[in-house]
C-alpha cells in the first residue's frame, strides 16, 4: 500500500513537472517576445532624441547670459511752485540758484524719471560683474559699473570700476530701494542727486568676531565738485567702520562711522564726517518698524575762509504686512557757518523738511506710493517759499533683478 | 616655547571643528546628525519667519564670514535674501561653485516643476516645489548628501561620519515605519493650503490638497478667490485648512467659520511649533493634520 502511494506520488510529481517546465517555457517566450518589442521601442526612442540634438547649438553660449532687470520710475506730481521757478530753486549756503540738478520728479504734471537697466553676472571664480545704466528722458548714464572678488583670503573683498561708494547709510543704495522717492536733503546739498559715486576702488575686511565689524577703505576719483572736485589727480579717500548686533530675534541695529577727506576746486581740503544709525524690529514675517537716521558734517576749506556745515536725516517706516507700509521722515540743516550774504535780508535760518509717505506694493516687484512733502529749505524768486508737493510715484523691477542689501 | 605654540596649534588642528551654516532648522538638525561633535552647526532663517523673506540682518555676515560650508534649501526658497549675504560675507569657502556650498534641492526629485514661468502667475519657483524638508521620507536623501559632503571637507573623520549615516538611517527607517503606519489611516483626506508648503507631505500620504487661501504664490487672498474656495469646499465636502505660523490666520478662521472646517496650524520647519527634534517636528505634523 505504501509502495503504491509512493510511486503514484512519483509519478504524478513528474507529470507535474512537466506541465511546470512547459509553463515556465511558455513564459519565457512571452517575455523574450516582449523583451524584443521593448528594444525595439528603446531603439526608435533613441533614435528620436539623437534627432532632437540641437545641432546648430555647437557654440551657443545662452546659458551664461548675465542676469537683466528692468526698473521703471515714474510719479505723477502736485507741486505749489511753477515748474520754471522750481528748476532755479535755491538751499542756502548749500546750492546756488540755477545750480539744483533735477533728474528725479521736477515737474509738476508726469515725470518719467528713469528706465534702467540693471545687469548682474559672474565673471568667472573670481570676479563678479555689475552694472547699472540709467536711461534719462534725454540722458544715457552710467550708473554704476564694477567688478568685484568673490574668492578673496582673509575675509577681504575688492570693488573696482564706477560705483557707489560705501559711505553712510543711504548712499550705496539705489533711489528705488529707499523709503522714500526723495534724497536726503544733507545728501542731496553736499553730493547732489548722484550721492557720492566715482571711478575708483574699494577694500573692504569683515574683523574675525563673533560680531559683524567691517572695515572699509576706497580711494575715488572725486569728481563731485558740490564738495570735492579737483580732479587734477584723484582727490578722494574714505574710511568706514560698520558693526551691528541683535538683541533676540527680532531686533537688530546697525551702525556706522564714515569719513570721507578730498581737494574742493579751491583745491583746498574737503573733510566730511558721517555717523548712522539703523534699528529694525520685525513683528512678523512681513511687518517691521525701521527706524533709520544719518547726521553728516561737512569741513571745507576755500582757503580765504573755511565752511563748516552739518545736517541730518531721520526716518521711522511701518511696514504693516507685504502689501502696505507708511513712514515719515524729519531732514535738518543743522549747521551752516558760510557766507550767506548774497541772501541779503532772506531768512535763511531753519531749514527743514517733512516728509510723510504710504506705500501700497501688489507685490515686490512692484510699488506704488503716495507722499506728502513740505519742505522748508527752499528760496524761489529771492524769497524763503516752503513748498507743498504731493506725488504718486510708481515702481517697477522686471526681469532677473537680485535681492537688496539690507 | 617653541614646542608649546606647535602643541597649540596641532590641537586646535586636530580639534577644529567644521563650521556649518544652515539656512533653515530641519536642514540644520540633520547636519547635527551626521556630523555629531565634529561640526558646529548655525541657523540662519528663524523657524517662526516666512522661509522665503528672512531678513538678511547684517549678524548673519558675521555668521557666513566663518563657515566652511553653507548648506542651503536651494529651488529658489532662498533667492530673496541669501544671495546679498553671500556676497558680502566675503568668505571664498562659500561661494556658489566653490566646495563648501551645498544646494540640497539638487539630490531631491522636485515636483510641481513649472512648464513655463511668468510673474504674471506670481512668486513661482521655476525649479519646482522647494518645500521638501515636510517630507519625512526625503531626510535620509538629505542626510546622505550631507554625509558626502562632510566626508570631502574633512577626510580624516570619515569612519566617523559614515557610522553616524548608518546610524542614523537605522534610527530614521525604524521612525518611519511607525510614522507611515499611523499616518495610513489619513489616506484619501482632503484638505485645502494656505500656499503650496505640504505639498511633498501630502503626495507621500495619499492626501489630497484641492486648493490654495493665496489666489497665486505669494499673492495675499482676495475675497472674490475667497468665496471660489469655500463654494468648492463645500462641494467636495473639505474639513481641513492646512495653515502655516507666519502668515495671517484671519482668512483661514473666516472660511473656517463659514465652512464647518477646521484650521489647523502645520510647522513648515522644526521648531516652527516647539519641538526641538526632527521627531518632535515630524509628529507635529502627524499629530496636527492625523487627529
Amino acid at each position: 500500500m505504501k509502495k503504491t502511494v509512493c510511486l503514484s506520488v512519483l509519478v504524478f510529481s513528474s507529470l507535474f513537472a512537466d506541465s511546470d517546465i512547459e509553463i515556465l517555457k511558455k513564459q519565457m517566450e512571452q517575455q523574450s517576445k516582449t523583451m524584443h518589442s521593448l528594444e525595439k521601442k528603446v531603439a526608435f526612442l533613441e533614435q528620436k532624441e539623437k534627432q532632437n540634438v540641437n545641432t546648430s547649438a555647437s557654440f551657443s553660449q545662452n546659458a551664461y547670459l548675465p542676469d537683466i532687470a528692468l526698473i521703471l520710475n515714474m510719479s505723477a506730481l502736485n507741486r505749489d511752485v511753477k515748474n520754471s521757478e522750481y528748476e532755479q530753486a535755491a538751499i542756502p549756503g548749500f546750492i546756488d540758484k540755477g545750480e539744483m540738478h533735477l533728474p528725479f520728479n521736477k515737474d509738476t504734471g508726469f515725470n518719467l524719471n528713469y528706465a534702467e537697466v540693471a545687469m548682474h553676472s559672474v565673471v568667472d571664480p573670481y570676479f563678479e560683474a555689475f552694472a547699472n545704466f540709467h536711461l534719462h528722458p534725454d540722458e544715457f548714464e552710467i550708473g554704476e559699473a564694477y567688478v568685484q572678488t568673490t574668492s578673496l583670503p582673509y575675509s577681504l573683498k575688492i570693488k573696482a570700476g564706477k560705483f557707489k561708494s560705501s559711505f553712510g547709510r543711504i548712499n550705496k543704495k539705489h533711489q528705488h530701494s529707499w523709503h522714500f522717492d526723495s534724497q536726503p536733503i544733507i545728501y542731496k546739498s553736499l553730493f547732489g542727486p548722484d550721492s557720492i559715486s566715482d571711478p575708483g576702488i574699494q577694500v573692504q575686511w569683515i574683523a574675525p568676531t563673533d560680531t559683524y565689524l567691517m572695515f572699509g577703505a576706497e580711494a575715488m576719483q572725486g569728481t563731485n565738485d558740490r564738495s570735492f572736485g579737483d580732479t587734477d589727480t584723484n582727490n578722494l579717500y574714505m574710511g568706514y567702520i560698520k558693526s551691528s548686533i541683535d538683541i533676540g530675534d527680532d531686533l537688530s541695529i546697525l551702525g556706522g562711522v564714515s569719513f570721507a577727506h578730498g581737494k574742493n576746486t579751491t583745491k583746498n581740503t574737503t573733510n566730511i564726517y558721517g555717523i548712522d544709525l539703523t534699528l529694525r524690529e520685525q513683528l512678523g514675517s512681513y511687518s517691521a518698524i525701521i527706524w533709520q537716521s544719518e547726521f553728516l558734517q561737512r569741513d571745507k576749506d576755500l582757503g580765504a575762509k573755511s565752511d563748516k556745515q552739518a545736517g541730518f536725516y531721520s526716518e521711522l517706516v511701518y511696514q504693516y504686512n507685504n502689501n502696505y507700509s507708511m513712514g515719515f521722515r524729519y531732514d535738518r540743516i543743522s549747521k551752516n557757518d558760510t557766507d550767506l550774504s548774497s541772501y541779503g535780508s532772506i531768512d535763511v535760518d531753519n531749514l527743514d523738511r517733512y516728509t510723510t509717505m504710504m506705500e501700497y506694493k501688489p507685490f515686490p516687484m512692484s510699488r506704488l506710493r503716495l507722499s506728502y512733502t513740505y519742505d522748508r529749505t527752499k528760496v524761489i524768486a529771492d524769497e524763503r517759499k516752503n513748498v507743498n508737493e504731493v506725488m504718486l510715484s510708481l515702481n517697477i523691477a522686471a526681469g532677473a533683478h537680485g535681492a537688496h542689501d539690507y | 616655547m617653541k614646542k608649546i605654540m606647535i602643541f597649540m596649534v596641532l590641537t586646535t588642528a586636530l580639534f577644529a571643528k567644521v563650521n556649518v551654516d544652515t539656512t533653515y532648522s530641519t536642514l540644520g538638525a540633520i547636519v547635527k546628525k551626521i556630523g555629531a561633535d565634529k561640526v558646529k552647526v548655525t541657523v540662519l532663517g528663524s523657524s517662526k519667519y516666512d522661509p522665503h523673506f528672512i531678513v538678511p540682518k547684517p549678524s548673519l555676515l558675521a555668521k557666513l564670514r566663518r563657515a566652511d560650508l553653507l548648506v542651503i534649501n536651494g529651488g529658489g526658497l532662498e533667492l530673496g535674501w541669501l544671495p546679498p549675504l553671500i556676497r558680502n560675507a566675503n568668505n571664498a569657502k562659500i561661494q556658489n561653485g566653490a566646495k563648501g556650498f551645498l544646494d540640497i534641492s539638487h539630490f531631491i526629485p522636485m515636483i510641481d516643476i513649472p512648464a513655463s514661468v511668468s510673474r504674471a502667475f506670481g512668486d513661482v519657483h521655476s525649479q519646482g516645489n522647494p518645500h521638501y524638508s515636510t517630507d519625512p521620507h526625503l531626510v535620509l536623501t538629505i542626510a546622505k548628501a550631507i554625509e558626502e559632503k562632510l566626508v570631502e571637507l574633512d577626510f580624516d573623520n570619515v569612519e566617523y561620519y559614515e557610522q553616524n549615516l548608518a546610524d542614523f538611517t537605522k534610527e530614521w527607517n525604524k521612525f518611519l515605519t511607525k510614522y507611515d503606519a499611523k499616518m495610513a489611516q489619513c489616506s484619501g483626506k482632503k484638505v485645502v493650503q494656505y500656499h503650496e508648503l505640504f505639498n511633498y507631505f501630502l503626495k507621500e500620504y495619499h492626501i489630497k490638497s484641492y486648493g490654495n487661501i493665496e489666489p497665486l504664490p505669494g499673492i495675499s487672498p482676495s475675497s472674490k478667490h475667497t468665496i471660489k474656495l469655500m463654494y468648492m469646499m463645500k462641494k467636495k465636502h473639505i474639513k481641513t485648512i492646512l495653515q502655516d505660523v507666519y502668515h495671517e490666520k484671519k482668512t483661514a478662521e473666516f472660511i473656517a467659520d463659514k465652512t464647518g472646517a477646521q484650521v489647523v496650524v502645520i510647522p513648515h520647519d522644526m521648531g516652527a511649533i516647539g519641538g526641538q527634534t526632527l521627531q518632535e517636528f515630524y509628529n507635529n505634523i502627524a499629530k496636527q493634520l492625523c487627529q
